[in-house]
């Protein structure tokens, strides 16, 4: 679990969940966000980023965090489910042991697709998030 | 691989461990279910000043019923990870081993590695695949294609309630996915 | 605070790879159920039914065909590992290289026939949920 800041200008606070091999994708596409951020501007964007597989067992602890995020004194977090497995279970929808979506337990905002989902993917929805546009 | 009896698993882990062969590397069970009614705990151990050699096996059958069998955790501290993983999965006792789960959560039943264990999410899910060719609902009349993972309701699920509950052998069986059988009845 | 990084460090679409999406050839489809009876993540769902063939030669006997009805990948289950387009006897599941958009909502992931039919131009495809009511 790390706390970001995505653009390194304090545009995008970013706090990663890093469940399952999701993260490693999103460890691609942080690759030039600044590690230790300054305090949370006001008018800045907060993401929650649910990046892998959700176990029953964790998922107290899943959910405690973006509760947190969402009580806390900062500017409502955008919740990002990333990757088959968040969204709905993915490849381990059958199991004994995994929660079938994270949405079952808290709202969340944008759903990316993928096993997992390539970096871009991610970058695609905090520009959008953030009002930039590539190319 | 040494098959031993269960009642001598901990002497000849001894003997391997007087051998030379002092460093555990992994400890897991498997359902032999649908060849032997048991479950086969499997011990690897490497000697750590042969190390190009191969790993000794060593390997005890506990019945499905009542598995039982000593820990060696005195002896191979690591091991008791592993049996405690094989205890949650597989519903195995090591006696004087670690109790606390490991994986699971306290409320959790049941062994989910067992192979006659059912999961109930894909029996609960219409299978897509279900369905035939030319059809947009898949019809009970048919002799009806299952996924794999999920019993003919015949044996598990729709069973006639006057015959007496599918064993687990039935149940891994049938489990396998395909065209469903006809039974002989 | 660290000076902002320039962000274009992650090209987006670059590396996505050849796995980014699947589409589906209509005129390639049997509906013969083999990728839907494969697929390990019960992703696809196939609707069909049964029509005679017209304008046979006079004399032949009546035969039918399927047609399809609905076609739809759930791309909150899919893990894209392609047996589908590996076993379609026909050819008619292709790899496409841009990736599944995010969506806001898990029923927005579901593509039917419409969003898995081959685009011709190269634009990214409109973002169900997202885009919606944006001009």
């Amino acid at each position: 679990m790390r706390w970001l800041d995505w653009y390194g200008d304090g545009a995008l606070h970013v706090l990663d969940i890093g469940l399952a091999c999701c993260a490693l994708e999103f460890d691609a596409a942080a690759r030039q966000a600044a590690a230790l951020p300054a305090d949370v501007a006001p008018d800045a964007r907060v993401a929650v980023v649910i990046s892998g597989t959700v176990t029953d067992r964790l998922a107290p602890t899943v959910v405690a965090l973006v509760e947190a995020c969402q009580t806390a004194d900062l500017p409502r977090p955008t919740v990002v489910s990333f990757g088959a497995c968040a969204s709905s279970g993915g490849p381990y929808w059958d199991s004994y042991a995994v929660t079938k979506g994270v949405d079952q337990l808290v709202g969340v905002d944008v759903f990316v697709p993928g096993c997992p989902p390539p970096p871009e993917a991610l970058q695609a929805v905090f520009d959008e998030l953030v009002g930039r546009v590539r190319r | 691989m040494r098959v031993v009896p269960a009642e001598g698993w901990d002497g000849a882990a001894a003997e391997a461990y007087a051998e030379g062969w002092t460093a555990f590397d992994w400890l897991g069970a498997v359902d032999e279910i649908g060849r032997r009614d048991c479950l086969r705990i499997v011990l690897a151990l490497r000697d750590p000043t042969r190390p190009g050699e191969p790993e000794l096996l060593l390997s005890t059958d506990l019945p499905r019923s009542e598995p039982r069998v000593a820990s060696l955790r005195e002896r191979w501290a690591g091991a008791g990870w592993h049996e405690r993983e094989a205890a949650e999965l597989f519903g195995v006792e090591f006696v004087g081993g670690e109790r606390r789960a490991l994986l699971l959560g306290a409320d959790f039943a049941g062994t989910p590695l067992r192979k006659d264990e059912v999961l109930a999410a894909r029996t609960g899910a219409p299978w897509p695949g279900g369905k035939e060719p030319g059809e947009s609902a898949a019809s009970p009349s048919r002799r009806r294609m299952m996924p794999p993972g999920v019993p003919d309701p015949e044996v598990w699920g729709d069973r006639d309630a006057a015959a007496p509950d599918a064993d687990a052998d039935e149940i891994a069986a049938s489990a396998v996915g395909g065209r469903v059988r006809r039974r002989p009845r | 605070m660290s000076a902002p990084v320039e962000p274009a460090a992650v090209e987006p679409a670059a590396g996505t790879g050849p796995h980014g999406s699947i589409q589906l050839i209509e005129s390639a489809c049997t509906s013969c159920m083999i990728c839907a009876r494969e697929c390990p993540s019960w992703c696809i769902t196939i609707d069909s039914h049964t029509e005679p063939i017209a304008d046979l030669p006079a004399g032949t006997r009546e035969r039918t065909q399927n047609v399809l009805d609905h076609f739809a990948i759930d791309w909150s289950l899919c893990m894209y590992c392609g047996i589908c387009v590996d076993e379609c006897p026909f050819d008619a599941l292709e790899w496409v290289s841009e990736h599944t958009v995010a969506a806001a909502s898990l029923v927005d992931l579901t593509h039917g026939r419409a969003e898995l039919a081959p685009r011709s131009g190269s634009g990214p495809a409109p973002r169900p949920g997202l885009d919606a009511g944006r001009a």
